[in-house]
């Protein structure tokens, strides 16, 4: 009987295990939906930018822009990690870092001097773990990065690099493909390579002829900024989505296996139980039996 | 009479995208008035109020901090840092950021360039501001 007893104990635990991590999943869902409309909100801005760009395109000009120039000689680079504050949420930050950690590495191998920024504290703790000094550390970037706190570091970055103190600007964060894929990458932000994304949408139906005020190479000053600023905000944006389908998907298989357990118990409990019955009933009928 | 259709985007969201009368923009030098078949235009703006007039006749302001105008026919896109409905904006809130600006002291060529942007915006929002 102890024995019936003591898998009653485990099947409640992990029944209230398994209460805990679908409330997380349900939450995480909740969370991912909220951060998908933000992102898909944000895209809005970024495809009406490269609109401007494809316009700006039609006006003669050179595309030139010290932020847009690579260096002949990379020295001193940046590195941004973006993991999150949370755990419990998978391969998520340990893909992250282990890429980081890689591309340390090769920074390292290269000769190139690194500076580390590090936002969300899973990232702050292995780093330190690992014994890695960390320039700036952030915690305030929660599952809703807002513009004007991303901002902070873009416009940082953005005089840093005009000024020539830093040559390269690496991210490290998990990319948002689609609902189904996210993969962790470390990509390079500055020099910008591209002006607004990778989809230069050219303006449809011919060419408009433009007036610009001031004038297009001034108008560009301004953009360029600002499409580096708008693809930092979507690297971070990126970031909270993909952390929030990992938590789900880490949380719905953790329920699962709950489920399995909780039914693997039960069974054993009612195999316990029912010996423990066979076994008192045999006791009884040969205690009758004796006496006859 | 040709439409209208202002499109006003911050990084974060879009904020408004309906058909209007007219628009008044704040551009780098100055305030710009659009109305409907308005020649094709890329702008850069500055920090100001953009006022907008409904089909309806109601005009609704925002606060808005840079960014870029394109017209293009009938459609105008506003793309901005941030926008605020003017009756959002508490006198109290602008006041203290001004003075928070006023406050703060620039010792190189870069603090002083954000700091007078600072300090510009801080007093064209205390301008604005309509809500105590």
């Amino acid at each position: 009987m102890a024995n019936a007893r003591s898998l009653v104990k485990r099947l409640k635990s992990v029944r209230n295990i398994r209460k805990i991590t679908r409330t997380m999943e349900l939450i995480a869902t909740g969370r991912f939906k909220k951060a998908m409309d933000r992102a898909t909100e944000a895209a809005a801005y970024t495809r009406k930018l490269s609109e401007i760009v494809g316009d700006l395109g039609t006006a003669d000009l050179k595309f030139s822009h010290p932020l847009l120039e690579g260096r002949p000689e990379t020295k001193k680079s940046v590195l941004l990690v973006l993991t999150s504050n949370r755990g419990l949420c998978g391969g998520y930050n340990g893909s992250v870092l282990r890429n980081t950690l890689r591309h340390i590495k090769q920074l390292t191998e290269d000769g190139i001097e690194y500076t580390l920024e590090v936002s969300g504290k899973r990232g702050v703790k292995f780093l330190n773990f690992q014994q890695i000094d960390l320039a700036r550390t952030y915690v305030n970037f929660e599952d809703k990065p807002t513009f004007a706190e991303v901002d902070e570091l873009g416009l940082r970055y953005v005089a840093d690099y005009i000024a020539g103190r830093i040559d390269r600007l690496d991210v490290s964060y998990t990319r948002f493909d689609s609902i189904s894929r996210q993969e962790a990458v470390v990509e390079s932000i500055l020099p910008l390579s591209s002006l607004a994304g990778d989809s230069d949408t050219q303006g449809e139906g011919g060419s408009v002829d433009y007036e610009f005020q001031p004038s297009p190479q001034e108008i560009l000053e301004e953009l360029v900024p600002a499409a580096f600023r708008a693809k930092l905000f979507k690297c971070f944006l990126d970031a909270a989505v993909s952390e929030q389908i990992a938590r789900m998907v880490a949380m719905k298989g953790a329920t699962e296996n709950a489920d399995e357990m909780a039914g693997t118990l039960k069974q054993q409990y009612n195999r316990a139980r029912q010996a423990s019955i066979t076994s008192e009933l045999a006791e009884i009928i040969g205690g009758a039996a004796a006496l006859e | 009479m040709a439409d209208l259709r202002l499109v006003l985007v911050t990084p974060e969201k879009t904020l408004f995208d309906r058909p209007v009368a007219s628009i008044r923009v704040p551009l780098f030098d100055g305030s710009a008035g659009i109305y409907p078949a308005r020649a094709p235009l890329v702008g850069r703006l500055g920090i100001g109020e953009l006022v907008l007039t409904g089909t309806d006749g109601v005009s609704q302001s925002y606060f808005v901090e840079g960014g870029f105008v394109q017209v293009k026919g009938e459609q105008v896109s506003v793309l901005t840092n941030g926008a605020i409905p003017v009756s959002e904006i508490s006198r109290a809130a602008a006041a203290a950021e001004l003075e928070q600006a006023r406050a703060e002291k620039a010792t190189s060529e870069e603090e002083l360039n954000s700091l007078s942007r600072k300090l510009e915006r801080a007093r064209k929002l205390v301008r604005m501001a309509t809500v105590d």
